[in-house]
């Protein structure tokens, strides 16, 4: 071995020069191609670099499955709960923001109508029953609701008037309801006239304003007001409430007088949220 | 038949009723088929004295005329009253007259919504609180709607009945 570098030591250094001459002028021709040997050793060298990342990767899962899907499995469940919990919170903030937005419009009526006492409540029930239009509340005598309470939404548009009350409910009998009758007041003309309600437009949600003066001048789209008189003369509802505008005027069965057909500016069917007045000032 | 027997087998068609009642009073009402809601207690009732006799009918009718009175604006009592007289009714002629099946229930059924709209009907004719026309009208329309609920009511109370103690017979 010594005599053979001894006697081709000097040819053996000249190849190894002129190797790597080769490749680096093959190197810097072809810009970024490996050099030959490179390639030929890669070329080789793959498939056993491949077998050994995909053992790897075998054994890096084996051991993420053994030793850390407990702790993935927790960090999953927590996440899962802290999303629900996110969840609810976002649906509680919706909830109370639909409230506030309510109470707001509520403080602007209740600036404008300080004669006003109220008593917040939440429908819990609408009626089921036919032959009657109502409506169950949460609220009852020990809230000091009492029957023939006016109840209004939340822009002071007339809902109903209690009917029955029990210790923490009471059924609200709507604006539409057949057995409701109270006095009427065209908002333009100032003409008295009554309210109630009918069979035929109870279930299209109306109501009709009869016993209209002769030389009534009323309209449709004209707003109708409560005039504060129940049938008779005395003065049990609050006046000025807003129960609903003109849709179009019809004659009697007996064709001897007019009435109107009124739509109630209160949505009825989607009520989530009422007040009640229990107290009011006559004057 | 045990007490305990007795017990279980009328709380089963009482937790039988809570589906019942809720579908008529929180599902139902939100919405209307002709201008109307069904009218589902009743149909319960039937149900129940269609496939247990008149007897056992005339009780239900109570329980849920109680519960249907609650429910419902009206003279207190006379739901009372008249449910469990339908039960017994409805229970009879099952019985001896028609078939204790779905056509029976459906009969019986029939029948008692034309009771109970009838009633309602007369009283208010009487009263002369509104024309005829509008409250035939408005009766016409809830026994059609509520008889659409018959095969659901009726399929409820089978199911339970089949699984129910049944009465010994020596």
């Amino acid at each position: 071995m010594k005599d053979f570098l001894k006697n081709n030591g000097v040819l053996i250094l000249i190849a190894a020069v002129l190797l790597s001459l080769i490749t680096a002028v093959v190197s810097y021709t072809f810009g970024g191609v490996a050099d030959p040997i490179t390639n030929v050793f890669g070329v080789i060298a793959t498939p056993f670099r491949n077998a050994f990342h995909a053992m790897v990767s075998w054994s890096e899962g084996v051991y993420s499955d053994t030793f850390e899907r407990e702790s993935m499995e927790a960090e999953l469940s927590a996440l899962k709960k802290e999303n629900a919990q996110l969840r609810r919170q976002a649906l509680d903030v919706e909830t109370t923001k639909q409230e506030n937005e309510r109470l707001k419009t509520l403080l602007g009526l209740r600036q404008e109508r300080q004669d006003f006492e109220w008593t917040d409540a939440k429908v819990t029930a609408h009626g089921s029953y036919n032959w009657a239009a109502t409506l169950t509340v949460n609220k009852g005598t020990a809230s000091e609701v009492q029957v023939g309470d006016c109840v209004v939404d939340q822009y002071g548009y007339l809902v109903g008037v209690v009917s029955v009350t029990g210790l923490n409910w009471s059924t609200v009998r709507t604006v539409v309801d057949v057995d409701l009758e109270m006095g009427g007041l065209i908002a333009r003309t100032d003409e008295a006239a009554i309210l109630e309600g009918d069979f035929a437009l109870m279930g299209q949600g109306k109501l009709k304003l009869t016993y209209l003066p002769e030389d009534a001048e009323i309209l449709p789209g004209d707003t109708i007001l409560t005039s504060g008189l129940k049938s008779g003369d005395e003065a049990t509802y609050p006046a000025g409430l807003v129960v609903g505008t003109v849709d179009q005027l019809l004659r009697d069965e007996s064709g001897m007088s007019d009435y109107a057909v009124l739509t109630p500016s209160s949505e009825l069917n989607g009520l989530e949220q009422v007040f009640i007045i229990t107290d009011f000032s006559q004057n | 038949m045990t007490r305990r027997d007795f017990l279980t087998k009328w709380l089963a068609y009482a937790l039988a009723l809570l589906p019942v009642w809720w579908l008529e009073s929180f599902v139902c009402s939100r919405f209307t088929v002709w201008g109307v809601h069904p009218m589902l207690l009743p149909l319960a009732a039937v149900a129940v004295a269609v496939l247990e006799g008149g007897t056992a009918g005339a009780g239900f009718g109570l329980a849920v005329g109680i519960l249907w009175d609650a429910m419902t604006p009206g003279v207190p009592g006379f739901s009372v009253v008249l449910m469990a007289c339908i039960g017994l009714g409805a229970g009879l002629l099952a019985q001896y007259a028609l078939r204790q099946d779905l056509l029976g229930c459906f009969l019986c059924s029939l029948a008692a919504l034309a009771v109970i709209d009838g009633a309602r009907v007369g009283l208010r004719l009487l009263w002369r609180t509104a024309p005829a026309a509008e409250l035939f009208s408005l009766a016409g329309r809830e026994i059609a709607w509520s008889l659409c609920f018959v095969p659901l009511v009726y399929l409820l109370f089978r199911w339970v009945f089949r699984r129910v103690p049944k009465a010994t017979v020596i």
